[in-house]
């Protein structure tokens, strides 16, 4: 717990912290040097990878870096809380896209390109 | 005690004006700025007033007037909106009132950052200033797209200032949001964490809880707006394609490809609706407080109105899509908000109860501000059952832009919140000048607002004719009937009537500065904490050497038993027989 | 009835907070709640820029042009996908960290290593800046302009310069606000303090880091 003053723990615990991050990022650079889901054409692990490591890296930040983890619960709940009714607009957002798009292709005829598109490069 | 460690704020020093331009232009007194933002706001409503003029004036008496043009018709009517629910309401409710009674009445010296405070104040300027760099020569007008800015129209070049207008319009948004921020910021660190002793949250009175709850929802809602304002400037400079779909206007093709115009309407309404709300709870606040002293009676259910007001917030953010069931959004959509809709008007209707119970066999004293928050009730019931259609797909498709929906929002978010900002002001003059307004003016300045905005508004209900047209009768294609035109007119005459009488209370403002009777500490023998400071009005730092202690709720009247009917918060408590 | 708050734990101890008197986060100072709420406030906004992103990407019927190789970098002839944009996000972690050892020391009353350590966590922020510039130039160099590109939906590239330029001007913003705070802790004005004043731009700092965390999941991962 904390101490007296502020928010005080070792530093053994940041340079953990720390390392582990490294690892996480690594980790979610690597989905995508190894085109995972793309080499198989389903992208439910590929999705779950990268959720999987951004939630973990995120959670660390704020609740390690940002000592979240040792504020009480009254200032945890009202930070993490609001953030809900964003995911109400992202759910609903998520649900009507696909609508949208359905009703593109089907009304205006708009032609469904394959996904994602090859890229050339003009100069490296 | 981690506690121990951060100075309370007795001991924090404040910064004393030197001079005449730190005393009253920067100055860090929340008292100061609170009286800046509302000088400022009541300003740039005359605006909108003289707006509403032109605009009603036209629909009243087509063609009477050469000049009101159908650029200059729909101009007033975007800038008139924007100006009365952003600018007005809410930089008079949370700016003014919020700024005046959050410190005061939680007993505090000020805002937690006075700093940020003046800074508030002046990026909210600069952005009234922005707002109207439209009417400049030169700059061919303001927007003229409505005050809901709907691309593809907003951007493209037959609405009136497509090519200034709209862009100091969202430039004036994005400073407006800023100013909102540092302001919000400080007013909910300044509640959460700056209340004096013995002031818990229950025991706030209920205007601080309003006022609050909006504030949370305005920092969690604007950027939405700030966000769609960003995008559509974008799309208005670069060329870029957030809302712009493919599309041809006057023959020529624009660049435009695949944007989505359905996307800026949910962001604008996840950010419009909340914003109701954000007018609305200080309202509803303020007004309990006002019905509660002059009615010499406890609110009725304290705590059920401040789970309403947590509630109605909440909620806020999940009813959005009802201002766009004929949008064409996904067409399952108008299921779920119908419901939400219908939800949110539980806690609401909770509220009135509350009030009028409040009114139930109590002592009740004809002020003026009484007789606005009696007239706010009444006006916001009316407002609100309209809103029970609205809110219902099914009835909303044929209601949709008509004067049903002018004459619902005007009511309920217009003419209500206005009323209660009278009533407001009619109370805390007192506290802010030490004088009382006019009793005889302020009772004809009411009785004109309260009889003439229902003339003007509930006819509108059954006028039932589309709402945003420059004309309805063009040759021979009178759609109206001549019954129609002459309710119109008559409307339009009420208009002129209504907003003259404003100016009567601006007069009275003014010459009650100087001559009105001297109020004394309390006159309204109210309980909460600002009607004790040591002197009136309150100097800087509100309170004397300590802060006050709480020691009861703000509505301690009528006490059987009690020598007095009203027993202010720091009075202390008998000790138990 | 503080002090009472302060010992209980779990739920009980939301409702003993929230019920008491002068504070409700116990033992924050002012500051830090109001950087917190603002916090919140942002989030809102990069929420809905990604939201907006969501979108425009889930509803363009045109082909999307793949990130993995729009981003990649070719060093001694082999093509490395999202190598710069790994390298910024290895220098943001490192920023990150950087930034908690300052607090750390903050805390310590280790004023000259606090100090230190704030100023290597702004260089690094500049440096991400920097990067950032460089990606933003080798873009513009193949094509993408915020209405356009060589390769697909002309979303990319309004989405791509508006997300990372507004998460850009963050880091920017964050390397001034760095800059001078250190400056400021380094000539004493906030010696009668905890310094506490180091965690709350310690904040800002991180959450500038959080945002990377998602823009990177969803920008360039996607």
């Amino acid at each position: 717990m904390s101490s007296d003053v502020g928010q005080q723990h070792p530093l053994a615990l940041y340079f953990w912290i720390w390392g582990l991050l490294f690892v996480i990022s690594a980790g979610s650079y690597l989905i995508d040097f190894f085109q995972v889901g793309y080499d198989v054409g389903t992208m439910e692990l590929r999705w779950a990878l990268i959720l999987v490591f951004m939630f973990l890296k995120a959670g660390y930040i704020v609740a390690v870096f940002m000592h979240l983890k040792w504020e009480r619960l009254a200032l945890i709940y009202a930070l993490l809380l609001p953030p809900g009714v964003l995911m109400v607009l992202v759910g609903l957002m998520a649900w009507e896209a696909d609508y949208t798009w359905l009703t593109r292709v089907v009304y205006f005829g708009a032609e469904v390109a394959p996904q994602p598109a090859p890229v050339e490069h003009v100069i490296h | 005690m981690a506690q121990a460690e951060i100075p309370y704020q007795e001991a924090i020093p404040l910064h004393d004006p030197h001079s005449w331009i730190t005393k009253y232009w920067f100055s860090q007194d929340h008292k100061v700025i609170a009286v800046q933002y509302g000088i400022t706001a009541v300003a740039v409503g005359l605006v909108a007033l003289v707006l509403s003029w032109i605009m009603r004036t036209q629909i009243g008496f087509p063609g009477m007037f050469e000049w009101i043009t159908p650029d200059i018709y729909y101009q007033s009517v975007t800038m008139h909106g924007m100006i009365m629910v952003i600018y007005l309401l809410t930089a008079f409710l949370l700016g003014s009132f919020g700024n005046y009674l959050v410190p005061l009445m939680l007993g505090a010296r000020d805002m937690v950052f006075p700093f940020v405070n003046m800074i508030s104040y002046h990026v909210y300027f600069a952005s009234v200033i922005i707002l109207m760099l439209g009417y400049l020569p030169g700059m061919e007008g303001p927007t003229g797209a409505g005050w809901t800015l709907y691309p593809p129209q907003a951007i493209l070049s037959g609405t009136p200032g497509a090519d200034w207008g709209i862009l100091t319009m969202l430039a004036s948004l994005a400073v407006f949001i800023v100013a909102f921020t540092m302001g919000g910021l400080n007013y909910i660190t300044t509640i959460l964490q700056a209340r004096t002793r013995g002031m818990t949250m229950m025991r706030m009175p209920l205007s601080i809880w309003g006022i609050g709850m909006a504030t949370v929802l305005g920092l969690l809602a604007f950027p939405a707006l700030f966000v769609s304002a960003i995008m559509m400037t974008l799309d208005n400079v670069l060329g870029t394609s957030f809302f712009m779909p493919a599309i041809s206007s006057a023959g020529a093709e624009h660049e435009y490809e695949g944007g989505s115009p359905l996307l800026f309407q949910h962001l604008f309404w996840f950010f419009g609706h909340p914003e109701v709300y954000i007018v609305a709870l200080p309202a509803f606040g303020v007004v309990s407080d006002l019905i509660s002293v002059h009615a010499r009676k406890n609110i009725f259910g304290y705590r059920l109105m401040v789970w309403a007001i947590v509630a109605i917030g909440g909620l806020s953010f999940i009813v959005w899509a009802h201002h766009m069931y004929v949008a064409g959004m996904h067409p399952y959509f108008g299921f779920f908000f119908a419901t939400t809709t219908l939800i949110i008007a539980v806690p609401t209707a909770i509220k009135v109860y509350n009030w009028t119970l409040t009114l139930w066999r109590a002592n009740i004293r004809f002020t003026v501000p009484m007789l606005f928050a009696i007239a706010f009730v009444l006006t916001f019931v009316v407002g609100g059952l309209t809103g029970l259609f609205l809110g219902n797909v099914i009835v909303d498709v044929p209601l949709s832009d008509t004067y049903f929906v002018v004459a619902h929002f005007h009511m309920v978010m217009g003419v209500a919140p206005i009323l209660v900002i009278f009533g407001g002001i009619y109370h805390w003059y007192p506290k802010i000048t030490g004088r009382m307004l006019n009793d005889t003016i302020g009772r004809i300045h009411f009785w004109i607002t309260f009889i003439g905005t229902y003339a003007i508004y509930f006819p509108m209900h059954f006028l039932a004719i589309p709402r945003r047209y420059y004309e309805y009768n063009v040759g021979e294609s009178a759609i109206l009937t001549p019954s129609m035109d002459i309710l119109n007119q008559s409307i339009t005459i009420t208009a002129y009537i209504v907003g003259i009488a404003q100016f009567l209370f601006i007069y009275n403002l003014i010459v009650s500065y100087r001559h009105g009777r001297e109020a004394g500490d309390n006159p309204w023998e109210a309980n909460s904490l600002e009607w004790r400071t040591p002197q009136t009005p309150p100097v800087h730092g509100n309170w004397g050497e300590r802060l006050p202690t709480v020691h009861r709720w703000a509505y301690d009247f009528s006490v059987p038993g009690e020598e007095r009917d009203f027993i202010p918060q720091d009075v202390p408590r008998k000790a138990q027989a | 009835m503080a002090e009472a708050a302060a010992q209980s734990t779990g739920l009980a101890s939301i409702a003993k907070d929230w019920s008491s008197d002068v504070t409700t986060f116990k033992g924050v100072p002012w500051g830090k709640a109001m950087m917190w709420i603002f916090l919140l406030s942002d989030t809102f906004i990069f929420g809905i820029f990604l939201t907006s992103y969501m979108t425009v990407r889930a509803t363009t019927a045109e082909a999307w042009p793949n990130p993995s190789e729009v981003f990649s970098l070719t060093l001694f002839g082999t093509t490395v996908p999202l190598l710069l944009i790994a390298i910024m996000t290895f220098d943001l972690i490192t920023s990150s960290g950087t930034m908690a050892l300052a607090v750390n020391y903050g805390y310590r009353r280790d004023k000259k290593k606090a100090v230190i350590f704030m100023l290597a966590t702004a260089f690094f922020g500049f440096v991400f800046v920097g990067m950032q510039a460089f990606e933003w130039y080798k873009l513009i160099s193949e094509g993408v302009r915020p209405w356009g590109n060589p390769w697909g939906a002309a979303q990319f590239g309004s989405c791509f310069f508006m997300i990372t330029g507004f998460h850009g001007l963050h880091v920017s913003a964050g390397v001034v606000y760095l800059s001078i705070i250190s400056y400021r802790v380094w000539r004493g004005k906030y010696d009668d303090t905890n310094f506490e004043i180091v965690e709350i731009t310690g904040l800002y700092w991180h959450f500038v880091d959080l945002v990377w965390v998602f823009i990177f999941a969803f920008f360039y991962l996607w």
